[in-house]
């Protein structure tokens, strides 16, 4: 049994036995047919969010939640990742888990994903690269790190001895790069999952990120599923027309859950107005001011894919993880309020736990997915006007 | 580093748009040394989502309280200005490596360049509380912003030069710096980043002319030490307080790098933001 699956219980491994992906995954009609009509309140719409027996303790349905007892925020992401809270924090965000060490407690979390990690080290983007925005900020850190060697050289055994689960945050220029990576990552102590960033260019087709495009981004992520067992977590960019065929591909392609959104490319101008403020021109917008976005694709893509879709964007109190949970997020990251108050993901669970305690619910399962159409039919006419 | 609260005691506008505020805040001032930072969180939280960088301009460890100096240039800083004493703000500190004074240097040489003045001017207290002679040479645009002399302690021999020779000597500071250069036995300093760089070429220059690299580099000392580390930055001539856009502070985001001679980004917040004059590329343009 390989370290990396310390998280799994014997009741997620039955439910969810290690078998590669099949060839074919279910069409999006058949997907559709798989939305049953819901009442809300009564269970979540989705079929992959999987109750964990060992984490979850006794607490009769009928009986509703016991105020003393604790409230099952566990949450399966897929091939066993079984995180004990739905509150993740983003990756470039938080490191590599150790830096807030002193003032937050890792271990509450319901998982980290680590700093973008790439084949070889990469010195970054020239400063400045982080300016403060309108409710949010713009950063072109450039994907700095120091390569997937060292990153496992340094940190794998520190992660090891956790007991939050560590996700990796893969990038790469080309899609041998990523396989490349996540191969070297594969049965590595501590490594709980990967995520792909796939908002890269892509040298070998004229740079051209995959993440704008259905194909390439299926691509990827199906050399990457053939190259590892690992959960694998592939996170979508929002600067694209419509991200609902580029969610199917990479469901399609194999991937366990999808991370929803990436930052929005954006840029400032420097005080001067002589030039753009940013080193490297153009940056990533996150924050509160994206939220709203990041909300629309979240609703859009839990529509059309059966595969969990952690929400991120804009995070920075419970009302923001209910609303995202609304929409069909079976968990959230919190990334860019972290540097307000790196404390937000630790108070986030213990509110959601209230939260579901006041509801008298005793999981939070029952709040994902009550704001989506209460029956998925027809393909959408919503968003349309947004196509080009 | 300890996440506390801080609450405002005094706020006064000692200069044109540059403010001084005294914080109480005992978890953040035990232990802090001088060229440590603050970041502060701003209450207006849904428009401004980063916390605020500041130095410790100075430390009083038994009251539990420090100050902070600032010039408002936006709305962050903006805001600052309209707490009232009383209001308690949230702080992140003490963050950051401090300048590193070798034991045995006596002679002290701060160079303040107008804000600058934040970043050294703990040294200043630290300096002559453990008896060594500190002269501060600083530098402003006018008379208008030379930082008061009041606000300093005595033993300090304090020299200022004005962009348009309003008071003091009429130029850059940097040109005061030959003066002292012999005298002092280190120099530190905070402010643009031209005049850190002039002075890391004349710390440089002054190496070679008096034929020591970095103290402590004499017969018989072959240790070498690591570029970056403590130790190393404890024998150079020159150390700068750098600045640079801030996202996290603790070493996270990968925000506030400057790029070193060695080819590697040093974060601000974690491997600054103090350096050694020659462990920065000045000439790398980020």
């Amino acid at each position: 049994m390989k370290a990396k699956r310390r998280v799994i219980t014997s009741a997620s491994l039955a439910s969810a036995p290690r078998t590669p992906a099949p060839k074919r995954r279910p069409t999006v009609r058949r997907l559709k047919s798989a939305f049953a009509p819901v009442s809300p309140g009564l269970t979540g719409p989705r079929p992959v969010v999987r109750a964990v027996s060992a984490a979850a303790p006794a607490v009769s349905p009928e009986t509703g939640a016991d105020p003393a007892g604790e409230i099952d925020l566990s949450v399966d992401l897929g091939r066993g990742l079984v995180v004990r809270n739905p509150v993740l924090v983003a990756s470039g965000t938080f490191g590599y888990g150790i830096e807030y060490g002193d003032v937050v407690d890792v271990q509450r979390l319901g998982a980290i994903c680590c700093k973008g990690t790439t084949l070889r080290p990469r010195i970054g983007n020239p400063t400045p690269r982080v300016t403060e925005t309108p409710a949010g900020m713009l950063n072109s850190i450039g994907l700095q790190n120091p390569g997937v060697d060292a990153v496992i050289e340094k940190y794998a055994a520190t992660w090891a001895g956790w007991q939050v689960p560590m996700i990796v945050n893969v990038a790469g220029e080309s899609v041998g790069d990523y396989v490349e990576v996540v191969r070297r990552l594969e049965g590595v102590p501590g490594i709980a999952g990967i995520e792909l960033n796939i908002s890269c260019p892509n040298v070998g087709r004229g740079g051209l990120q995959f993440a704008i495009d259905a194909g390439a981004a299926g691509e990827v992520t199906a050399a990457v599923r053939r190259a590892t067992d690992l959960p694998l977590l592939v996170k979508l960019s929002p600067n694209v027309a419509d991200v609902r065929p580029i969610a199917r591909a990479i469901a399609d392609a194999g991937a366990d859950a999808l991370t929803a959104v990436n930052t929005l490319s954006g840029i400032a101008v420097a005080p001067t107005r002589k030039k753009p403020l940013l080193g490297n021109i153009y940056g990533g917008l996150s924050g509160p001011a994206i939220k709203p976005i990041a909300l629309r694709v979240v609703y859009e893509v839990s529509q059309v894919v059966d595969i969990p879709v952690i929400a991120i964007g804009g995070v920075t109190n419970l009302a923001d993880v209910l609303d995202f949970l609304a929409v069909g997020a079976v968990a959230v990251q919190v990334g860019t309020a972290i540097f307000a108050d790196p404390t937000l993901p630790v108070r986030l669970v213990e509110e959601l736990g209230s939260e579901c305690r006041t509801r008298g619910l005793d999981s939070y399962r029952p709040l994902i997915g009550t704001a989506l159409p209460k029956r998925a039919g027809a393909p959408s006419a919503r968003g349309v006007e947004y196509r080009p | 580093m300890r996440l506390a609260g801080a609450e405002l005691l005094d706020s006064r506008e000692i200069l044109p748009d540059q403010w001084l505020q005294t914080y109480r805040a005992p978890d953040l001032t035990a232990g802090v040394r001088a060229g440590q930072f603050v970041h502060v969180r701003t209450g207006d939280y849904s428009g401004m989502i980063l916390r605020r960088p500041f130095s410790y301009n100075t430390v009083d460890q038994v009251a539990g309280t420090l100050t902070i100096h600032f010039r408002t240039v936006g709305r962050g800083t903006d805001w600052f200005t309209h707490l009232r004493p009383g209001d308690r703000i949230d702080m992140l500190g003490p963050l950051g490596r401090p300048f590193e004074v070798d034991s045995r240097s006596q002679h002290l040489l701060l160079i303040a360049g107008g804000l600058g003045m934040a970043g050294v001017r703990a040294l200043a207290d630290e300096a002559i509380r453990d008896g060594r002679q500190v002269t501060l040479l600083f530098g402003g645009a006018t008379a208008r912003e030379v930082y008061p002399s009041s606000l300093l302690p005595d033993e300090v021999e304090y020299v200022v030069a004005t962009d348009d020779g309003s008071v003091g000597h009429h130029g850059f500071v940097t040109e005061l710096v030959p003066q002292y250069e012999a005298w002092a036995d280190q120099a530190f300093a905070c402010g643009p980043l031209p005049m850190l760089r002039a002075l890391a070429g004349l710390a440089a220059s002054r190496s070679h002319r008096l034929g020591v690299a970095a103290l402590g580099r004499k017969r018989g000392s072959g240790k070498v030490v690591p570029a970056g580390s403590p130790q190393a930055r404890k024998k150079a001539f020159l150390q700068v307080s750098m600045e640079q856009n801030m996202g996290c502070a603790v070493g996270a985001c990968l925000g506030c790098v400057v790029m070193s001679t060695s080819g590697t980004p040093q974060r601000v917040c974690r491997e600054g933001p103090v350096f050694a004059g020659d462990e920065i590329d000045w000439e790398a343009g980020w």
